[in-house]
């Protein structure tokens, strides 16, 4: 497949809603049973409160969940169509994505869980993946296990894992959820930095600790 | 460091269900192997073919003869119709069915040994080159060619002229080697015509109690010197889909049929060894089956304690196939252990009986046949575990 340009939704709405379309947080959507385009390399930042669908949002784009009305495209495609194949390919070469949760395993040390995501395409090197780590202050845990690390480091590690792919579009729940000012400039900045080389859209939640990128296009979910 | 999905995924796995697992299968693999090899080496054909002690067994029919009704050419017919050749040919225990086809004109054979002339009537028949348990050489003849017409006989009438002619009348006693050498007249005679010909006796049969030439000699002495009509067959040779079958002969006894050639005894030992074979490859295939059971379940087990893992690989962008890799991995080195130990225990068990059977004339089969048995078992399982794990491992995509 050729690189994304565009992320459709038409009339998409999570299964969840259905049936309180006419009421709030449905009624004042400006996504849910709307038709929204993201464009690479834009930058969207969906704002929402908490429960009105931010993380499904994120994950149906992903594939990890299907459970919505609508429908959603990549490239024109309907992304239900997807066999598991197409989607393993996506997600190595053009879909990163950083879960609200993290979904680091607890077992392995923060270094493993990245290497257990950029041995897939061998995107980065080493010594750019301990740049990276250097660059949010924690490359001296590198060789601890994720179970053991806080939650603002933990997540820290989890948006260097995200990073070590080829990508056309970054999703990114909830990225500085748990990031004081500092550290989320860093994280910005890193984000940044490696979407505008890639050339890769990004798309961002929050329920107000807004990750610290210019030139946003907010959506209200 | 080499592989962290690896580490990440050999969790909980259980060593104890492994080896349990694997126990089992070698246990029914095992029984199974040697089973195979014990009825294989019975079943030898090396030593002579038919000679084994489990044979394709062959009866040859005939009609009970009663009283003098055929003598006077008014009683039932001897001769079998179509209808009942192919009435056993319908049966269960019938592989095939041969028939005799004798000669209908006149035989005189005349040979010169060791100065005298012996001079005899003859009968002639022939029946299909498969049925015979000797393969003579230029066992074929062709008309008007001169070649010497190939005669296998009955082993039995060889020991009648040795044993009981030529002793009691001091005759020489001939081998089979010598009897081979001795040049045959025969005289064929009928239909207005007469002709010698050149024989040879070419074997010996154990099996067919019968004087036989080729099929293609008697087409055409029968085309040449018969009067009339062909007559139908009056005996058969059928030959058993198992040794032994009492199916067989509770048919024969019920039509009035004549088996001669009869191994009863040993086509009974045969046949129930044949069933006790069955019955433990039968144990080893349940066995083999259970133990089957228990390494899914066991693996059900472990991707189920893996679910979450497996889930975040594939969120990730690892594909179900590499994630699956691993346990296949697994799956496919204990099963061929297995077959290792199973095919080791079947080498070491026959080895104890060899002796034996070589005792009693039976040379051991190649284990060849017990090996790829193995393998295709082995293999099923596997094919099996993989197709499980397979489908657990997609299960747990979204």
């Amino acid at each position: 497949m050729n690189r994304i340009d565009t992320i459709t939704l038409d009339k998409a709405l999570p299964r969840v809603f259905a049936g309180s379309e006419k009421e709030p947080p449905v009624r004042d959507s400006q996504v849910w049973l709307g038709h929204v385009e993201f464009d690479r390399p834009g930058r969207y930042l969906v704002e929402a409160r908490s429960g009105a669908g931010k993380s499904s949002l994120c994950a149906f784009i992903y594939g990890s969940r299907n459970d919505y009305e609508g429908h959603i495209l990549i490239n024109g495609a309907d992304i239900s169509s997807f066999s598991i194949a197409q989607w393993t390919r996506l997600r190595c070469r053009s879909l990163a994505y950083l879960p609200q949760e993290m979904r680091l395993f607890p077992e392995l040390t923060a270094m493993e869980n990245i290497l257990v995501k950029n041995r897939l395409t061998d995107f980065k090197t080493a010594a750019e993946i301990t740049a990276m780590l250097d660059r949010l202050g924690i490359a001296d845990k590198a060789g601890v296990e994720a179970g053991k690390l806080s939650v603002g480091q933990q997540q820290r590690v989890a948006i260097v894992r995200a990073l070590c792919q080829p990508m056309d579009f970054l999703l990114i729940d909830e990225p500085v959820s748990h990031l004081d000012a500092r550290n989320n400039s860093t994280v910005a900045a890193l984000i940044d930095e490696e979407t505008t080389r890639q050339r890769a859209a990004i798309i961002a939640t929050s329920v107000g600790n807004n990750i610290d990128i210019k030139n946003f296009t907010v959506l209200h979910l | 460091m080499a592989n962290i999905a690896w580490r990440l995924l050999r969790r909980n796995i259980s060593a104890g269900q492994i080896i349990g697992y694997a126990l089992a299968n070698f246990v029914g693999l095992a029984i199974i192997l040697t089973a195979v090899k014990f009825y294989n080496d019975l079943n030898s054909t090396y030593s002579g073919g038919n000679d084994s002690f489990i044979s394709r067994d062959y009866s040859i029919i005939s009609k009970r003869v009663t009283g003098l009704g055929d003598f006077l050419g008014q009683g039932e017919n001897a001769d079998f119709s179509t209808a009942e050749i192919a009435d056993i040919e319908a049966q269960p225990w019938a592989r095939r069915v041969g028939q005799f086809t004798a000669a209908a004109f006149n035989v005189y054979a005349s040979v010169d040994m060791a100065g005298r002339s012996l001079s005899t009537a003859l009968f002639l028949e022939s029946i299909p080159t498969e049925y015979f348990d000797v393969s003579p050489r230029d066992w074929d003849y062709t008309p008007g060619s001169g070649e010497p017409v190939p005669v296998v006989i009955s082993k039995d009438y060889l020991t009648l002229y040795n044993f009981g002619f030529a002793a009691s009348r001091g005759m020489p006693q001939v081998s089979e080697e010598v009897i081979g050498m001795i040049p045959l007249r025969l005289s064929l005679s009928g239909a207005g015509r007469q002709q010698w010909v050149n024989a040879r006796i070419v074997g010996f049969s154990s099996r067919l109690n019968t004087i036989a030439v080729p099929e293609s000699f008697m087409t055409w002495a029968n085309a040449t010197f018969a009067d009339g009509p062909l007559p139908r067959p009056s005996r058969l040779i059928v030959e058993l889909t198992r040794p032994g079958d009492p199916g067989a002969k509770a048919y024969m006894e019920q039509h009035g049929y004549e088996v001669a050639g009869d191994k009863v005894d040993s086509g009974r030992a045969a046949y129930f060894l044949s069933v006790v074979t069955t019955v433990v490859i039968a144990i080893g295939a349940v066995i083999s089956l259970l133990a089957f059971f228990i390494l899914t379940l066991s693996i059900y087990l472990l991707l189920q304690k893996n679910r979450d893992k497996i889930h975040d690989l594939m969120q990730l962008g690892y594909s179900p196939s590499m994630v699956a890799r691993y346990y296949y991995i697994i799956v496919a080195a204990t099963n061929a252990a297995v077959l290792v130990a199973a095919v080791i225990v079947m080498l070491t068990a026959s080895r104890m009986w060899d002796k034996p059977l070589e005792t009693i004339g039976v040379t051991p089969a190649s284990p060849m046949t017990a090996i790829l048995t193995g393998v295709a078992i082995t293999l099923l399982i596997t094919l099996g575990n993989i197709a499980a794990i397979s489908r657990k491992v997609k299960a747990s995509w979204r």
